[in-house]
């Protein structure tokens, strides 16, 4: 027996060829096969500190085209996981806009408000100095997790 | 020094500001016109032997800052002005508000940069009384802009003074590197308070501590940069931190080319994995140059080296692998023995 939150299924998303992926593989997996999952895709927002706009009105911008351009990425992941035969209103969207110091606290601050069981990201493969001057969301993932299990997929 | 009681928006006539002034405006003629800002939006025309009017209190502007490394011309820093506070008569520095945003390419990695006058006026406030940060206040003008008014560091910045060391690098290693370790631990620990504030420093470099000549104290200067992080906001201060160890203890860059032409034996045992992880033409790992680098300071370095899997995603586990390193020093010198 899983607890029904090991049902809910958080797949942290952006533009990435890797979160593709990641989508793909949790449609390929659990597409059709029935049972209680829910899902939800996650494109946090990240915002940069106010002295990043010079303006106001280019703050509001930013956030209207980020808003947009996430909407429209959301679409595409959400076509993609009724393609594998999951229930449209089983899936749901999430577009949080934060100031994030590290993507993966965010995301488990995102888990943490719904209860789920299982956290999906793409995996980016990064270089060992791409890895030191920015930090690997997935592997501060799998180290940061408690009580759910992550899946990093492989791109 | 007498000082001029200013209520917002009162402007003090020409006379008197003649009078305030008259100790630092030999240069000007007699006729000088001041020019009294309270808006310092269009920073490029102020200019020397104008008064800044900022939350109350005068302040005359003698020249721009220049800065300069790698041996280039100074660059004149049109937003950054030494002053003279009309109200002590003491030299202090205001830093302008300029808005820069561009993309900052650091080994391949593209960043993208910008001046944060709100952020370098938190960390002031922050750090009000650390002895190991340039100190100051900020203050907003007509227009909201943050300017920052900073006390003057007097003393070289730690590149300088490296590089004024004429010793060879072992007598080096062992007289000075200790003392100096000692300092750079504590600007370490001073960077370790900022991120538990949730606050990165953003420009860590060698030319960034400043050694105060007064106090002897290794001091932070220019916190204003900022840039958008991914994971780890405080990565890009850790490698700043560890380009500036390696630099400590090589005394100096040791650039692959020049262990190629002055320690031919070394370079030999050289391999890829052995250079900066970023800047692939400086040696990380110096002990295959310097064999008396203690095992415990090297692997340090070779955190940051090109063949490491391993890195430093926090400050305090560096920080307490650079006290390990540095207590080898504190050995009487007979029982040292590089493990």
């Amino acid at each position: 027996m899983t607890a029904p939150s090991e049902r809910n299924l958080l797949i942290a998303v952006d533009a990435s060829e890797n979160s593709g992926k990641a989508v793909d593989y949790v449609g390929r997996l659990l597409g059709g096969v029935g049972g209680d999952f829910h899902i939800t895709l996650l494109h946090l927002i990240l915002e940069p500190d106010a002295d990043y706009f010079p303006s106001e009105e280019e703050h509001r911008i930013w956030i209207d085209e980020k808003l947009e351009e996430s909407v429209r990425l959301l679409e595409g992941y959400k076509n993609v996981l009724i393609t594998y035969g999951f229930d449209a209103d089983r899936i749901r969207v999430f577009t949080p806009i934060r100031f994030c110091p590290s993507v993966s606290e965010c995301i488990l601050e995102q888990k943490d408000i719904l209860e789920y069981g299982t956290i999906v990201v793409g995996r980016k493969g990064l270089s060992p100095k791409e890895e030191i001057l920015l930090g690997s969301v997935s592997s501060r993932l799998v180290k940061l997790a408690k009580n759910c299990t992550v899946w990093v997929v492989n791109a | 020094m007498e000082s001029l009681p200013l209520m917002s928006h009162n402007i003090p006539s020409q006379e008197s500001l003649r009078e305030l002034c008259s100790p630092w405006l030999a240069s000007l003629s007699p006729q000088h016109v001041f020019r009294i800002y309270t808006d310092t939006s269009d920073f490029y025309a102020i200019e020397y032997g104008d008064i800044l009017l900022l939350d109350h209190r005068l302040y005359l502007v003698r020249h721009n800052a220049k800065e300069g490394r790698f041996g280039l011309d100074d660059e004149v820093k049109f937003w950054v002005k030494r002053v003279i506070d009309l109200q002590d008569g003491v030299t202090r520095i205001t830093k302008l508000v300029f808005f820069e945003r561009f993309t900052a390419t650091i080994g391949g990695i593209p960043f993208e940069c910008y001046r944060s006058p709100r952020k370098e006026a938190r960390i002031l406030d922050l750090v009000k009384g650390h002895p190991n940060f340039m100190q100051g206040f900020w203050v907003t003008d007509d227009k909201d802009n943050v300017v920052r008014i900073l006390d003057v560091i007097y003393g070289q910045s730690l590149a300088a003074m490296i590089a004024d060391i004429h010793l060879d690098h072992e007598t080096y290693f062992y007289q000075r590197l200790p003392d100096i370790l000692d300092h750079y631990i504590e600007c370490v620990e001073a960077i370790a308070f900022l991120h538990r504030h949730g606050e990165k420093h953003g420009d860590i470099r060698r030319d960034h501590i400043l050694i105060d000549h007064d106090s002897g104290r290794y001091r932070w200067i220019d916190f204003d940069y900022n840039f958008l992080h991914r994971e780890n906001m405080f990565g890009y201060d850790l490698f700043g931190l560890g380009n500036v160890l390696m630099y400590l203890v090589g005394k100096g860059d040791i650039l692959t080319k020049e262990v190629r032409e002055n320690h031919p034996t070394a370079f030999q045992r050289l391999y890829a994995e052995d250079v900066n992880i970023v800047f692939n033409n400086r040696v990380a790992n110096l002990r295959k140059i310097f064999p008396y680098i203690p095992k415990p300071l090297n692997d340090i370095l070779l955190r940051f080296s090109k063949g490491s899997s391993v890195f430093y995603d926090d400050i305090d586990p560096f920080l307490t692998d650079l006290r390990e390193a540095r207590a080898f020093f504190q050995q009487p010198e007979n029982e040292r023995t590089s493990p």
